[in-house]
């Protein structure tokens, strides 16, 4: 019963957020200038009747609050509006581009997370040996590195060098198959994610790996391993179940976050890869200042992220019994 | 004063002062010879990796005060000077006369580079000033009023914390880019530019938000301790108590963020300007990466040495900062 009311005052909470996020990213973007102007800036045949034309179609002829009540009714009923470029609804856009943006981002999300337990307890466990150095000396390289130039090297040695995998894109078309010896869809569709994957499995890798080592660290000094291992509980057991269990929490923060915001998308390395996901498409709006494209992502991902934050704090409780949620 | 007599007398039973606070080594200094801070440079001393990332500050500060004097070829004349500079010695790969080879508009990568490590500097001293002004600000408001003001405080902490915020900083940046008339401004015989600062400010607006809960979290913890109790209890002023007890005793974990903050404002601007959000009229490191990305499957050089610069630079941030951690902060040193 606490559970379902828990994410009812949850839920409750989340609506001011929401209405607060969508006023000041409305503000923003109207602050940046007449949207209607900057589209046809490369048009010289059109003229200011033309222009007043395209602004009373797609309502910006009447004041702001106006435009955001109205922006606001549509949102609730589930329409995004149009993209200023080619009119396209701005649902249709996402939703074309969502299923690439997860397929990318959850691959890479759940390798970081399971390759980074055993590294980071391996790691914590023999502290100041060779391999944690190594692990240690990866990991911190891996947070300092550059996606987008990490993505850029890898094309470079493995696509234009040596010709091992496909460059850009999710898919190939099959007249090229033969190039990197792929014969069926599935193929080339997994040999298109092998380099995003491993940029972006390397970058969070190596937060979480820094992350658990930490905690880790700290937990192996207390006095209940030592109590557990005295008692000779076997060590696999005092690892997984009495250490990690206490040390994970940081780790499953990081995981909900990296979810929510993985609708997003990876901007940079999207657009490395010339992936077609919502990371790139948000740069391409962004730079175009295409608005109700840029708000309805900005949307989405603000609800995705506030969602998983609110299914990680009652993970915490499912974790650790110690936590009451209330 | 009782309190302080007390801690003293543990102090020396102890031999170690590098936990205590700011006030209290400053003091003593004379009498103990070892202030907190020489205990922690001689603690950093012994971390080679710590070490090494300050070797790479040390010659990216060297390479960018004289740059004029490293560099074979002079910076670019004027923004967007698209003519090539060099002519007949374009797209050449590295060689002696050129170690980083030649962009296809014949640029010297090297040069490009070396005229570019000023705005790194200029990215991560600026940008660190600003969010650490931010992050002690918040985080020291926050945890020593409590209530209302640190919910108030974290629940807008929270909402930096949770966003994406690439995605923000993008659209400020374009923003920014499309109402920028001057590209510089002249202070002291200066040129400053502007898109530059501004992407900058942005950076910094979106990066204090995880800084300040860690030193909220910190102050929390001091406000509890029995000296800042004793002093609350002679009846010190709040702002006294936060200048002269809070601030020194939280300044440690201050230089530690600092660090840090300087890796990753470095990082998020050189990922900006690749993106092409940024300032058009300076050639900072990202910029480079972005003239050039087109030609990566040609002259991969021109491509790959600027993105390695910035790689070595937040590396090099990145150890000394950790460095540093563990030096200032020997509870986190098992």
């Amino acid at each position: 019963m606490g559970f379902v009311k828990y994410i009812i005052r949850r839920g409750i909470y989340m609506i001011p957020l929401i209405i607060g996020i969508s006023i000041v990213s409305f503000l923003v973007m109207y602050a940046a200038g007449d949207p209607i102007q900057i589209a046809t800036a490369g048009n010289p045949g059109i003229t200011e009747a033309q222009r007043d034309f395209l602004r009373h179609y797609y309502g910006l002829d009447t004041p702001i609050p106006a435009q955001y009540v109205r922006w606001l009714t549509h949102f609730l009923q589930g329409d995004f509006g149009q993209s200023l470029y080619g009119g396209r609804p701005v649902n249709e856009i996402i939703s074309f581009y969502l299923f690439e943006t997860l397929k990318l981002q959850l691959i890479s999300i759940f390798l970081a997370f399971f390759i980074s337990i055993p590294a980071g307890i391996y790691s914590a466990l023999k502290q100041r040996s060779a391999a944690d150095y190594t692990i240690s000396g990866i990991s911190i390289a891996g947070v300092s590195l550059p996606v987008f130039w990490f993505g850029i090297v890898l094309i470079i040695v493995l696509s234009y060098h040596m010709g091992l995998l496909p460059s850009a894109g999710a898919y190939g078309s099959p007249k090229l198959w033969p190039v990197f010896g792929i014969s069926d869809p599935t193929l080339d569709a997994l040999a298109h994610l092998v380099m995003p994957v491993t940029v972006l499995t390397l970058a969070s890798l190596a937060y979480n790996v820094r992350l658990l080592r930490a905690g880790m660290l700290e937990v192996l000094r207390q006095d209940y391993v030592m109590a557990a291992r005295a008692s000779g509980i076997s060590e696999r057991k005092v690892l997984y179940k009495y250490s990690l269990k206490n040390a994970i929490t940081p780790l499953i923060t990081l995981l909900g976050l990296s979810i929510g915001a993985s609708l997003a998308g990876a901007p940079l390395t999207e657009t490395v890869f010339s992936w077609p996901g919502l990371g790139r498409a948000y740069v391409n709006a962004v730079s175009k200042l295409d608005f109700p494209l840029i708000m309805g992502t900005t949307m989405i991902v603000a609800i995705m992220i506030l969602v998983a934050n609110i299914i990680t704090d009652l993970s915490y409780a499912w974790i650790d019994p110690r936590i009451h949620i209330d | 004063m009782g309190m302080l007599t007390l801690r003293r007398n543990r102090k020396n039973e102890t031999g170690n002062s590098a936990s205590l606070s700011g006030k209290d080594t400053d003091s003593e200094t004379k009498r103990r010879g070892a202030s907190q801070w020489a205990v922690a440079w001689r603690r950093f001393k012994k971390h080679k990796s710590g070490l090494f990332g300050l070797g790479m500050i040390v010659v990216l500060l060297i390479v960018a005060i004289f740059n004029t004097v490293i560099a074979p070829y002079p910076a670019r004349p004027a923004p967007d000077a698209l003519k090539p500079l060099y002519d007949g010695e374009a797209a050449q790969a590295p060689s002696w006369k050129h170690p980083f080879g030649t962009t296809r508009m014949g640029l010297d990568v090297f040069s490009e580079i070396v005229h570019g490590s000023v705005y790194t500097i200029y990215v991560a001293v600026a940008a660190t000033l600003i969010t650490t002004v931010l992050t002690v600000a918040v985080g020291i408001t926050a945890g020593y009023f409590g209530r209302y003001i640190d919910e108030l405080l974290m629940r807008i902490t929270e909402i930096f914390l949770v966003f994406p915020s690439l995605l923000l900083i993008l659209v400020f940046a374009r923003i920014f880019q499309l109402g920028n008339a001057e590209p510089f401004y002249s202070f002291l015989g200066i040129n400053i530019p502007i898109g530059l600062t501004m992407i900058i400010l942005i950076v910094s607006i979106f990066a204090w938000a995880g800084n300040a809960r860690v030193v909220r979290g910190e102050v929390l913890r001091l406000k509890e301790t029995e000296f800042i109790q004793a002093e609350k209890s002679l009846g010190a002023s709040s702002w006294w108590i936060m200048l002269k007890h809070v601030f020194p005793n939280v300044l440690p974990q201050i230089i530690v963020l600092a660090t840090l903050s300087m890796a990753s404002a470095v990082l998020v601007e050189a990922a900006v300007s690749f993106l092409g959000f940024g300032d058009p009229n300076t050639y900072t490191w990202g910029r480079l990466m972005e003239e050039s990305y087109s030609d990566m499957s040609t002259t991969w050089w021109s491509e790959v040495f600027p993105g390695l610069a910035v790689f070595l630079t937040v590396l090099a941030f990145n150890l000394f900062g950790d460095g540093i951690a563990d030096a200032l902060n020997p509870r986190l040193r098992e």
